[in-house]
């Protein structure tokens, strides 16, 4: 019997501590920041060199490019950017390749949804994503200046 | 006289006690169990599969779907397979912060299974101080990777981060306050004469049934056979710290009670000897190649996951990608025991003995 009284002994103890559950969603929950939430997607970076798809676990990214209607630009610019939430695992993989930082992660969580359709997120949706950026980015130190111009 | 039969009986898939999607289809006579059949494959992925068509870096978040409640130490058993492969120098402070998250995975991996096995059996206080104090490592790895569970954290060569400002402080905090927190679990169940009466003595095996069936991990030690791969054959720095290897002696329930509790114990002297001799300065990732290609040839290396031993081998053609990539996943091996144990025994004791192994589904079907 000692060893029950014992047990009820820190229960006892702990009625009387501070409760330690959160109110979400009432309230929201932050987040610290290195935390791996949706991308936010930043078009005039992108080189359109497509590290992301191809670093990509689970094919979830698709994008096309186009010739910049500016004659001065070389290379090519973004046209259309899409990530599929439905099969993404926010795996940080795509912003760890990225050279330029162009698609960077968010301490944004919140994906559930009535419909499939709406979790295909496109450029338009994923450009304005653009709050709670995560700060520090990549595994890599940026390279001096953004863009490609090695070539 | 009272004319009985057997009666086949369907536990799961979808049952709260077997933690995830086991199903066990048992004949009964009455109140005690004549045969046992476990039915997995319902959380198949086909990683391994998979894993033949992406490069070792694509390969580490599935690995974190494999055992999800050590996401650690399935990220490090594919990091080290490469890594023996490609003969590659991890950076000592890479080294230090590997085995401190794998550590603390490790704690609170028994804290979960603690918390639940408690609640498989009746008891739901003890699994709210489980998941309180869990939730503690979780925050620390959220804070680390960006994730609570599926931490994608150890590369090829080292780990992803080093740990933000104040993150070792929070880590030693968080020791000293555990510590405390092992004498309250102490003082909660270890002396329950409930438990003691529930666990004393059920879903007893010997040390050659154990080495018969390839356990591994805490379901070994309980019989008192002394492995542990961290002492036998020790990869990462682990040699470098002091700690013992907690054995039971009667091999029941209560003795894997008692092993994974004092194997948190061990943890937290490994993660505070790991804090005290960490060095100062450094890199968390190596020099590596921009495209892993690993060496033709084959190769086999196993770490000693909560679970028991977790192995990985990889076969290589050269190329990028893994031409075969096998886990010998610790709880599935365990799970190959229940039918044996389950045999003769009473209805009541079946999700207390399925409970002692301790499996996840995720890494069962894999």
């Amino acid at each position: 019997m000692f060893g029950l009284v014992k047990g009820l002994g820190l229960t006892l103890k702990n009625m009387v501590k501070p409760r330690v559950t959160y109110k979400y969603p009432h309230e929201p929950l932050e987040m610290p920041n290195r935390f791996r939430g949706i991308q936010y997607f930043i078009p005039e970076l992108c080189i359109v060199c497509n590290q992301c798809v191809r670093i990509c676990p689970t094919d979830c990214i698709t994008l096309t490019g186009k010739k910049s209607d500016d004659p001065n630009v070389k290379g090519k610019v973004i046209d259309t950017y899409e990530i599929n939430f439905e099969i993404c695992i926010l795996c940080d993989l795509c912003t760890e390749v990225c050279p330029t930082e162009a698609v960077v992660m968010t301490n944004h969580y919140e994906l559930a949804t009535y419909s499939r359709d709406d979790l295909y997120k496109d450029m338009e949706w994923l450009s304005q994503n653009n709050t709670l950026v995560r700060k520090e980015n990549t595994l890599h130190p940026l390279p001096k200046k953004t863009g490609a111009k090695k070539a | 006289m009272l004319r009985t039969e057997e009666m086949l009986l369907n536990v799961g898939p979808q049952h709260p006690s077997t933690h995830g999607v086991l199903r066990i289809v048992v004949k009964i006579d009455g109140e005690v169990i004549r045969e046992a059949t476990p039915v997995i494959g319902y959380l198949h992925r086909g990683t391994e599969k998979l894993a033949e068509d992406l490069n070792y870096t694509q390969i580490i978040p599935y690995t974190d779907r494999m055992d999800y409640v050590s996401a650690m130490s399935n990220n490090y058993v594919l990091v080290h397979a490469v890594e023996t492969m490609l003969k590659l120098e991890i950076p000592e402070r890479a080294e230090y912060l590997r085995v401190i998250t794998l550590e603390l995975n490790r704690i609170a991996s028994h804290l979960v299974w603690m918390g639940t096995y408690l609640l498989d059996i009746g008891a739901l206080s003890p699994f709210l101080y489980a998941f309180q104090d869990r939730e503690k490592i979780l925050d620390l790895f959220n804070e680390l990777c960006g994730a609570r569970l599926t931490y994608n954290y150890m590369r090829v060569g080292g780990v992803k981060w080093d740990a933000p400002n104040g993150w070792l402080q929070k880590v030693e905090q968080f020791i000293t306050m555990m510590e405390k927190r092992m004498k309250d679990y102490h003082q909660l169940i270890t002396g329950n004469e409930i438990f003691i009466q529930r666990t004393r003595g059920v879903g007893v095996y010997s040390q050659e049934m154990a080495i018969q069936y390839a356990l591994s991990g805490a379901n070994l030690r309980v019989t008192g056979l002394q492995r542990d791969l961290r002492k036998e054959h020790p990869y990462s720095i682990y040699d470098r710290f002091q700690f013992d290897v907690p054995v039971g002696r009667h091999g029941d329930l209560y003795d894997k009670y008692l092993c994974r509790m004092n194997e948190v114990e061990e943890s937290l002297k490994i993660v505070g000897q790991a804090l005290a001799s960490f060095p100062e300065k450094g890199r968390v990732l190596g020099k590596v190649p921009r495209v892993l290609r690993v060496p033709e040839g084959e190769c086999y290396v196993s770490i000693e996951s909560p679970r028991g031993e977790l192995g990985c081998y990889l076969v290589s053609k050269g190329k990028d990608k893994p031409w075969r990539l096998k886990f010998r996943r610790p709880s599935f091996c365990n799970l190959q025991i229940l039918p044996v144990l389950l045999r003769g025994e009473n209805m009541a004791n079946l999700v207390a003995i399925l409970g002692g192994i301790d499996i996840v589904l995720g890494e069962v079907d894999c």
